[in-house]
């Protein structure tokens, strides 16, 4: 019995972010924007993470690197190491590491501020005074997280890619004009643009669902640790889930 | 007011440097597939392309030109690889350059390897193809290599049983062994050398007689060379042959001869066409001979009855004594 209600609640969630989600396009093709709140949002949700999510691109490159080392020496591949360790930080631990880290850092800040605002009845005085809370809030945010993420995201391969140069000569020695050499001649477009494309996803995912936690928020204070704690878990959920579709659908047109 | 301003160059900082970045990487990729800049294409087609896809690269002496744009399946034996080459190798690919495919390292991908052949030609141009180079084919290598080994397990086996029979056999050694053998060989080269020599003078004397025929001495020379000898040839043929004319017009007439004479044996009245053809003729011979039968057989009955006349019976009795002395004369000599 309770199994059921929990379904039952689980799927009344997912019926509610869709609805949300609609409700978030069609605020945001109507006018009128909130062009300055926007840009606001940008420096908050992108520039503000970025010594973070660099810190751990950054760290990402260089453990990869440490950590694959062995097995390449192993096989006799030690020279393919920039090789094999950019390859997968740009496929895939880049967009989604620095994925992860944005939303531990957007979902909760997001999730707790609207919630915050919703228990202290802030956003019922914004529809008083005549602001669109909805525009004001939610749209300017979860653009900002969709437009920052990719930013971000190749920032930190950037860095990443950095890191496994340092991490290359750590052991080794391999000059930065070889590094680079080696890291852009195993690279292809299907390596690059498919990653680029699903990190627009990702970052709507944790802007839409730390904003549709935050904007329902109830039952006060306790509320706004649980919308802060669940959009969180949600986005990092919904981004995995994201990413099998994109290898999946990256599989099906060839892209490999 | 001023911190916001500060933050938005803050932002776009951070927006340009993300953009940069991924530009820069496309942009490096982009250059490593020859997607910028000029380029042109060549053509090469192969037999079997042994997982050559498209985007491996393509080498001319071990430099990356250009890569593989794409490859089509032509036919059942044949695949047409297309490649895009950069501009900078149009000076130095030529159109008798040989392609092949090879492996980048032992278990890398695959690469185009484009090589200048000896020979000298004109600078490739857009769309040109190439001669192409069979790969390695390690399965075919071992193969060949299989049946060669075969081969030389064969060869070696014979060997050793000719050589154990050339051991074995004493007329070789004998022969190898003969000390007289070689001075007899030196003798035998003498001998060809002198015979050699002899044929050689032999040769030089025709010559001589051959030359000596054309200057026109000997007799042989001057039927080949006289030019009166071969008008006087000329003068006794034309002479047999009015001889011969003559012998014609001869027989022409002794032809007309008997055919007269035929004729008149035949229809004429001569004596031999009587005796020949007159049937009557034959009748009045046979009375003629008839008659003169009777005439000799009156004659001898008279002979008869004259012999016993007493006027000749003394004559014949004279006879038949003669006859009986010259029988006892013959048998007393005996």
């Amino acid at each position: 019995m309770k199994q059921i209600s929990s379904l039952n609640a689980a799927l009344n969630e997912a019926g509610d972010i869709s609805r949300f989600t609609g409700r978030f396009l069609s605020h945001w093709f109507k006018p009128r924007y909130e062009v300055a709140e926007f840009f606001r949002q940008c420096f908050i949700i992108g520039y503000k993470s970025l010594p973070l999510v660099g810190l751990t691109g950054f760290i990402m490159g260089l453990v990869l690197t440490m950590q694959l080392r062995p097995s390449m020496v192993d096989y006799g591949v030690e020279s393919q190491l920039p090789a094999i360790v950019s390859i997968a930080l740009i496929r895939e631990i880049g967009p989604v590491i620095t994925a992860l880290i944005f939303a531990g850092k957007i979902g909760s800040s997001i999730g707790a501020e609207l919630g915050s605002m919703r228990v202290t009845e802030q956003i019922d005085a914004m529809e008083v005074s005549g602001t669109n809370p909805f525009k004001y809030l939610v749209v300017t945010r979860v653009f900002a997280a969709t437009c920052m993420l990719p930013v971000l995201v190749m920032l930190s391969d950037a860095i990443a890619l950095y890191g496994c140069y340092l991490g290359v000569n750590i052991r080794g020695d391999t000059s930065f004009n070889l590094f680079w050499t080696q890291v852009f001649d195993n690279l292809a477009f299907y390596d690059v643009l498919p990653a680029f494309v699903k990190t627009f996803f990702f970052g709507f995912a944790v802007g839409i669902i730390g904003c549709y936690k935050g904007y329902n928020s109830r039952k006060g204070t306790e509320g706004v640790g649980r919308s802060a704690n669940s959009a969180v878990v949600v986005s990092s959920i919904i981004i995995f889930v994201l990413d099998l579709l994109a290898v999946q659908i990256t599989d099906l047109l060839g892209f490999y | 007011m001023i911190k916001q301003n500060a933050n938005n160059i803050k932002l776009g900082i951070f927006v340009l440097a993300g953009l940069i970045f991924l530009i820069l990487i496309l942009y490096m990729i982009g250059r490593n597939r020859n997607l910028f800049g000029s380029n042109f294409i060549l053509k090469v087609e192969f037999e079997n392309v042994q997982g050559l896809k498209a985007g491996n690269n393509v080498r001319y002496a071990g430099i990356d030109v250009g890569t593989v744009k794409r490859i089509n399946l032509i036919n059942d034996t044949v695949t047409e690889v297309i490649m895009t080459i950069g501009d900078k190798a149009k000076t130095i690919i030529r159109k008798n350059a040989i392609a092949s495919i090879a492996t980048d390292g032992l278990v890398g991908n695959k690469v185009v390897n484009i090589t200048s052949a000896k020979q000298a030609s004109a600078l490739a141009e857009d769309g040109d193809v190439l001669r192409s180079k069979k790969p390695l084919d390690t399965d075919d290598m071992l193969r060949t290599l299989s049946r060669t080994n075969n081969d030389v397990a064969f060869i070696a086996e014979n060997l050793k049983t000719t050589v154990s029979r050339l051991n074995n056999s004493t007329a070789l050694w004998n022969i190898l062994n003969d000390k007289a053998l070689p001075h007899n060989l030196q003798l035998s080269a003498y001998h060809i050398r002198l015979a050699t020599a002899k044929a050689n003078s032999i040769v030089n004397d025709l010559y001589a007689i051959v030359s000596n025929v054309k200057n026109g001495g000997g007799s042989l020379g001057a039927i080949l060379t006289d030019t009166a000898f071969a008008y006087n040839l000329n003068m006794a043929v034309t002479k047999i042959e009015t001889v011969s004319d003559h012998a014609d017009t001869l027989s022409l007439q002794l032809s007309h001869l008997v055919t007269g004479i035929q004729s008149d044996v035949n229809h004429g009245s001569g004596i031999v066409n009587a005796l020949l053809k007159d049937s009557g003729m034959v009748i009045k011979l046979n009375e003629s001979l008839d008659n003169v039968q009777k005439g000799t057989d009156g004659f001898n009955q008279n002979m008869e009855a004259l012999k016993h006349n007493f006027l000749f019976r003394g004559y014949f009795r004279k006879i038949e004594s003669k006859k009986k002395q010259e029988g006892k004369q013959v048998t007393t000599a005996r």
